[in-house]
This record gives C-alpha cells, structure tokens and sequence, in this order.
C-alpha cells in the first residue's frame, strides 16, 4: 500500500552559540527522518540529544540553522499540533476552553471553538469534566486535556513532548494505554518525544534513538510487536529484547570508556 | 467558609451563633476592634495619661454624632473622595496600559524606566509645594498629588506582571499558530490580572496617603485639612475621628479589591476556600 508521508526532514541542523564562551554548540547535527502517514514514531535519546529542539522545529517554535522540513499539507485545520510537558495548560481557563483554544488560535469564533473541542474533551475521558479548572485536575487529567487540545485541531501530525514525564509510574503506564486507544480512534500520524526506553517501545511503530553532543540519530529501529498492544505486552520476551537493544545503544553512551562511540 | 468550621460544642451560646453567622474573619475581626476600643476607652478613664491628648472612644463618638447630624463632616468626606478618586482613576488609566507597554516592548521600557525610577525616588511631599504652585489650591492640585502617589505602583506591578508571564504559556499561542494580539489578550493579560490587582491595592493605599498629605500642608476643606485643624485647636476627639474616617474608607476600598480579585479570578485555589 502506498503511504504518503507526514513528514520529511533533510538534514535538519541546529546550531547554538554559547554567551560566554562564545563557542558553536550543536543541538542537532543533521538529522533525517521520514514519518509515514499515520505511523507513531518516538524519538529516544538522553537529555541533551536534541528530541525536544528537532520537535519545537517540526513545530515552528524554533528556527533550525541548516536543512529542511516538510510537512504533508491536509486540507483544512493545521499541519502539525504540540503535545506539551506537564503544566501547559492555562490556570484560568476551564477544560473546556483549554481544549478550545488550539480552535481560537486558528481563527475560530470562542463560542464556535468550544462547541468543535467537546467530542474530543469525550475522546480523551474528561466528559463532565469541561467547567474544571486546571487546578482541579489531577496530573493526568490535565494531561488528556493537553492531549484533547493539540486533536481538536485536527492536524495531521501530533507531536508529543514528554507528555506523561512528570506523572507517577502507575498513572503513566494508564496514560500510555489510553493514548494507543485514543490514537486509534482519531488515526493520526504521532511523534513522539520520550527518554523512557518502555514507553517508546510499547507505543511506537518505530523507534528513532538519539544520541547527545552533537545531538544525532545513531538507530531507527522498527517494533515489530502486534497491535492493538495491552500493558500485559510489556512482560513478553520479545518487547524485553527491545528494550534490551536500546539500552545498550543508549548505555554505551554513558560509559566513560575513552574512544568508544556507539554508532 | 462558615459552613466549613468545624461546630464547637457550646454550640447556642450568642457568640457561636454569631461567628456562624457573620463568619469568621468578621467575627475576630470585630473581636480585635472590641478590644482595642475597650482598653483605650478604660485606659483612659483610669487617667493613665491625658485625655486631651489621646481623647478616648466614648467622646470621639459624641462628636462624631455631632458632626454627623449637623453635617458638618460631609463637605470633607465628599471633597477627599473626589480628589482620591479622580486622581487614582487616571492613575490606573495611564499606569496600566503604560506597565503594559513597558513590560511588553523593550524599547519603551529603555525609553521610560530610567525617568520612572527618577521620578519614584523623588518624594512626593517635595513636589507639593510645586503643584500648588501650578495647579492652584483646589482639587486639581491634590489630584495631581494622589495621582503621583498612586501612579508608580501601578506601573510597577503592572510592568512586573508582564515579566513574570510565564514563557510556556506564550509558546503554546505560538505553538498553534495565534497571533501576537491573541497571545496579549489570552495570555498576557489575565496572567499579569494578579498583579494588576496588587497595583490597584497598593496603588489606592498610596493615594490615600497622598490626599491627607496634600491637605495638611494646603487646603481650606476636605478630611486632610480637617485633622490638621482641630488638632491645632487641640480639639483631639475630632482630629481622631477624622483619622478613624480614614482608616474606614482604606477598610472599604481594600474590601472592594478583595471582592474585584475574586470576581475575576475563580481560576486561582489560594483565593476561594
């Protein structure tokens, strides 16, 4: 079947120059990457291996300094949608008009916007839940309106930014399970941005791993695990294999070993 | 807030039912004033010390009625609250909007912050003397007064508020492809509100100050000249009760704030429990 891509980056470059030392830093050196249309791909690397910097790009928040993005164009509604960390949504706005808001910055009507946020303030399971204010929430709760506002717009790619990094383990493994649920039900194209091995194996369809200074793709691995996927997957063989090869591409870089350059 | 204290067991006693029904932070509150009313008022009666000097409650009560209901109070009263008003209103005109623009372009802020500072650190009782010079002895004058007393702080937090804009708040605007003016209105304002109101409070203390100041050093009518003439005739019963209006009116003007604060932020869990 022919898949067309959501996106494609060339090359894509991010150099910084540091204020003291004045000295080049490389974010990102080089990076290509082909996302097919409806595919989950995460991004996997340490702190400081430029997933975060490569997604505000794809996203417009960043400028990169050499290379190109493309983003497949749909017909309405935009290209591209962010999945923020913790704490992103406004404290004085309702869940409502949190998820509306994607809608309001597009140009829609605030009355207009708040009624197209509602079936995907059900999606996410925050119905009755529209009139809370953040504060009211609890972290996951705030993380599926987080979720509910980057759907509503209804853009092609979603693009994840460590989205369940600040919650605890047990309501992260839930999180994780109702983002394959919900990434069914709205097909959607997903990258996402992860420094946990476990979750980027269990949701992805394929696996970019990444490496720091310069921040580089060092292996693109395809998961080859049966969807739809229940936590229970986590406990088989097979996924532990996973696991176990991207920690070692990821664990060679923290040994001090001089020379030894995982690539 | 009455409905979730705990009921005592002497429960039916008058002041239980009271606090219930008050609530509490009026009920101590009054408890606080009670006290200070009764050890003044018994301290004195004692002869502790003077009482042309200090007067006590008792009689700034009696001369309060009088003034009351030969309405002699009302010209002052009226004419005060038109100076703090006129003069904090245009402060909150101009000082809003200007905190805004300050905190918002860099260039003003470089443009303005050198001369604010300046003029901040001046004492506004020197300026005085000036004012009236320029604007006569009348109202103007002492709203220009309040006005600068007022102005400074509500360019400050206003300006402040704007700063503290948190920055991932303003990229998620960016982030979905809304315009700098949506960001301003959607983010910027309602997070710098806090602030905003805390200028507006602190702002309306200041100016309150500044009407009495501008009234004892020049004035013919209004609660500042008052105080300064009948403690000049050692009529201390009227002094202190002019000084009692005072403090009533800064009572009311924070409770208006306080009631302003909730009415627009139901979204902060500190302001409503």
């Amino acid at each position: 079947m022919e898949r067309h891509l959501a996106l494609s980056a060339r090359g894509v470059q991010m150099e910084y120059r540091d204020r003291q030392s004045g000295r080049r830093l490389l974010a990102l050196e080089n990076v290509d990457l082909e996302v097919p249309d409806g595919a989950f791909v995460s991004l996997l690397g340490p702190s400081g291996c430029g997933k975060s910097t490569f997604l505000k790009i794809v996203n417009g928040l960043l400028r990169q300094t050499a290379g190109e993005i493309k983003l497949h164009r749909v017909a309405k509604g935009r290209e591209d949608a962010m999945v923020f960390q913790d704490a992103s949504l406004f404290p004085w706005y309702t869940v409502t008009d949190n998820v509306a808001y994607g809608l309001v910055c597009a140009g829609a009507s605030r009355s207009a916007a708040r009624e197209r946020a509602q079936p995907y303030i059900d999606l996410v399971g925050l119905k009755g839940f529209g009139d809370k204010y953040p504060y009211q929430l609890s972290g996951g709760m705030q993380q599926r309106a987080n979720l509910a506002r980057a759907l509503a717009v209804d853009a092609a790619i979603l693009l994840m930014d460590e989205p369940f990094a600040s919650l605890d383990a047990q309501t992260r493994e839930l999180m994780q399970a109702e983002l394959l649920r919900i990434w069914n039900a709205a097909r959607k194209t997903v990258l996402f941005v992860t420094h946990q091995i476990d979750e980027a194996v269990f949701l992805s369809d394929r696996v970019i791993v990444m490496a720091a200074r310069p921040g580089r793709v060092i292996a693109d691995i395809t998961i080859e695990i049966p969807r739809p996927r229940t936590l229970e997957v986590k406990r088989t063989p097979k996924f532990q294999e996973y696991e176990e090869q991207i920690w070692k591409l990821i664990g060679g870089q923290y040994e001090p070993a001089a020379g030894a350059t995982a690539s | 807030m009455a409905a979730t204290t705990p009921l005592p067991r002497a429960a039916g006693s008058p002041f239980t039912w009271l606090r219930a029904a008050i609530g509490e932070r009026l009920f101590y509150g009054l408890i606080g004033l009670v006290v200070v009313v009764v050890a003044w008022e018994s301290t004195a009666r004692m002869g502790l010390y003077k009482q042309t000097l200090m007067s006590m409650p008792s009689s700034i009560l009696r001369v309060a009625m009088e003034d009351v209901t030969n309405g002699s109070i009302w010209p002052h009263i009226w004419v005060s609250s038109q100076e703090f008003a006129i003069g904090f209103v245009v402060s909150l005109v101009i000082g809003i909007p200007l905190g805004l623009a300050i905190g918002l372009f860099r260039r003003v802020d470089y443009l303005l912050s050198g001369l604010l500072a300046g003029l901040n650190a001046t004492p506004n009782v020197a300026l005085i003397p000036l004012i009236i010079l320029i604007f006569g002895l009348g109202i103007e004058a002492k709203a220009v007064v309040v006005f600068l007393s007022a102005f400074f702080a509500v360019v400050v937090t206003t300006f402040s508020g704007v700063q503290s804009t948190a920055r991932r708040h303003l990229d998620i605007t960016r982030s979905f492809g809304g315009s700098p003016w949506l960001g301003f209105r959607t983010v910027v304002l309602p997070s710098t509100l806090p602030f905003i109101i805390s200028g507006i409070r602190i702002g309306a203390g200041r100016a309150l100050v500044g009407v009495v100041s501008a009234e004892i050093l020049s004035a013919n009518v209004g609660l500042g000249f008052y105080i300064a003439l009948k403690a000049q005739f050692l009529d201390v019963a009227r002094a202190m009760f002019g000084i009692i209006i005072f403090g009533f009116l800064g009572l009311v003007i924070g409770e208006g704030v306080r009631a302003i604060e909730r009415r627009f932020e139901v979204w902060r869990p500190d302001l409503h429990h």
